[in-house]
């Protein structure tokens, strides 16, 4: 079933064009990524999912309904939370008060009394999701009273990570996973979005300039290129093609790696 | 020694109410990125107010009124700076609120006069100790202000209101992502800073008459002591407050009191001159 659709698509910024039409679809369960170059408006289309930047034209779509210029909160209360480039952590807070907002925010409406009594009423739930998030990634457990600012890049990641799965999404959407971090910390990451995905059935929408990360993390893959889709389909098939190996994966046809 | 000690302890009561302005800047500059340089005219409101209230019903009941009043005011001055839709700039906001404060002053003008306010002080009895005459208000002042800070800290970092506040203010767009309401958040902070810097008036205006002028004086001398703690620290700016109103009435009984203004403009040059060379303190 589709979980996330977006159709035809139209970002503009003042007169320019960022994203020309732009269809896709994550059904619930899926991983799937959206490769490009710097520039080809990954993240804008990313941030049209999220509500955060209303499109010019086009539709987006929760479970089949219509969301288009739905504000971000709307669209996290519909099961679908963003990890954002350069992760935003809330710097001065400790990492538990980290987690413990992205569960807040769920509940949060315009009104903040009625907001605040609804996370305290479910703070049971918001107890028990904490939990689980420090079983799936433990190094936050330690970390919890640290200021998230004072942490390395990695576990601002994860702390990014933590914060959204506090929500309780049914898709992840992650811009940018690897920007920044050393390669061994992005192959581990990569490998706990893939358990996410395998035991708590959570989608993955990964957005990254790594296509080699893409392909390896997700069944399936868009690629665009200043502002269209130009090519989709299923990692294995992409990852051979000619044109992507000589634009993304930094080899021509010959080279094996 | 004993006008010395004097001229402190008359400090540290002026010095609270720095101090409370001081915490309410910081408390909205934490939450929204906003420096309010309206926040003095809650003070003045909330003062004039419980003067009015007061004619005609108890002095307790006249304050907290005045003081519920000044926090739906704040909040009417958190939309209008903050915007509708929560995207103003911080600059534009900050331009904002120095127009609210002019407009401020001539709304205050006509609706209470030009003549200075004053009312009854919780008590017109005095302690004396060691020749140092002490007033109840005084004391109610410093505590009001130790107890504030004490509160504040608490909120911010152990309650999940107050931390979406400082967390708005570390990452908006984040706070957006999770689901956040910035203009909510901005809402609050406006009214708790409202709420506050009112009590700090309501408790000012016995020992000091309130005019309708008299807000940019308490908004600069708030700011000073905001800045000790590089405008994110509130227990620094209580400090900041006790010190620059210690300072000040050093300078007034020793030597003109027409400086005393003057003092509280170069220590915040000074301070943010010094503070800008270095990292900002948390």
């Amino acid at each position: 079933m589709t979980l996330l659709a977006l159709e035809d698509v139209v970002i503009r910024y003042g007169q320019a064009v960022a994203v020309d039409g732009v269809s896709l679809a994550v059904g619930s369960g899926e991983r799937v990524a959206l490769i490009g170059p710097n520039g080809a408006g990954k993240t804008s289309v990313l941030n049209a999912a999220c509500g955060v930047i209303r499109p010019a034209a086009g539709r987006v779509e929760i479970d089949g309904r219509v969301l288009t210029g739905a504000t971000p909160a709307a669209v996290v209360r519909r099961g679908i939370s963003q990890v954002p480039e350069g992760r935003h952590v809330f710097a001065t807070l400790p990492v538990e008060a980290n987690l413990l907002l992205g569960a807040y925010g769920r509940v949060f409406r315009l009104e903040i009394v009625s907001s605040t009594l609804r996370y305290l009423r479910s703070k049971r739930d918001v107890r028990e999701q904490l939990e689980r998030v420090y079983e799936l990634l433990p190094k936050l457990r330690e970390l919890r009273e640290r200021p998230a600012g004072r942490t390395s890049g990695g576990e601002q990641q994860m702390v990014a990570i933590g914060r959204a799965l506090m929500a309780r999404p049914r898709l992840l959407a992650i811009d940018e996973l690897s920007l920044g971090l050393a390669p061994l910390l992005v192959q581990s990451l990569a490998e706990f979005l893939v358990r996410l995905n395998e035991e708590e059935g959570v989608a993955i929408l990964l957005v990254d300039q790594s296509a080699a990360l893409a392909f390896s993390l997700c069944e399936r893959a868009y690629v665009l290129e200043t502002g269209r889709i130009v090519l989709d389909g299923a990692s294995r098939d992409l990852e051979g093609r000619s044109e992507v190996r000589s634009a993304y994966l930094g080899g021509g046809p010959e080279d094996p790696a | 020694m004993t006008t010395f000690f004097q001229f402190v302890v008359v400090g540290i009561s002026t010095g609270s109410v720095f101090a409370i302005v001081g915490m309410s800047l910081v408390l909205v500059y934490r939450a929204t990125g906003i420096v309010n340089f309206a926040q003095g005219v809650f003070a003045v409101l909330a003062g004039l107010l419980t003067y009015s209230f007061v004619q005609h019903m108890p002095l307790a009941l006249a304050a907290m009124l005045a003081t519920l009043a000044t926090a739906l005011v704040a909040t009417l001055v958190a939309v209008v700076a903050v915007g509708f839709r929560g995207r103003t700039t911080h600059l534009a906001s900050l331009i904002i609120t120095v127009g609210i404060a002019i407009f401020a002053e001539a709304v205050l003008l006509a609706a209470f006069g030009e003549v200075p306010r004053s009312y009854p002080a919780i008590s017109d009895r005095a302690w004396e100790v060691g020749g140092v005459l002490i007033q109840p208000q005084y004391a109610v002042l410093a505590l009001v202000a130790l107890a504030a800070a004490f509160l504040l800290t608490l909120f911010l970092r152990r309650t999940i209101v107050g931390q979406a506040l400082v967390a708005s203010a570390d990452s908006p767009r984040a706070a957006e992502l999770i689901g956040l309401n910035l203009r909510s958040i901005a809402v609050i902070a406006f009214a708790v800073a409202g709420a506050l810097t009112a009590v700090g008036g309501v408790l000012l205006a016995p020992t000091v008459p309130v005019s309708y002028s008299s807000g940019l004086t308490i908004t600069i001398n708030g700011f000073a002591a905001a800045v000790f703690g590089g405008l994110v620290s509130i227990r620094l700016a209580l400090l900041g407050g006790y010190a620059l109103g210690v300072l000040q009435q050093l300078v007034v009984g020793y030597v003109d009191s027409q400086y005393s203004l003057i003092i509280a403009l170069l220590v915040m040059l000074v301070l943010i001159g010094w503070r800008s060379r270095g990292e900002l303190a948390v």
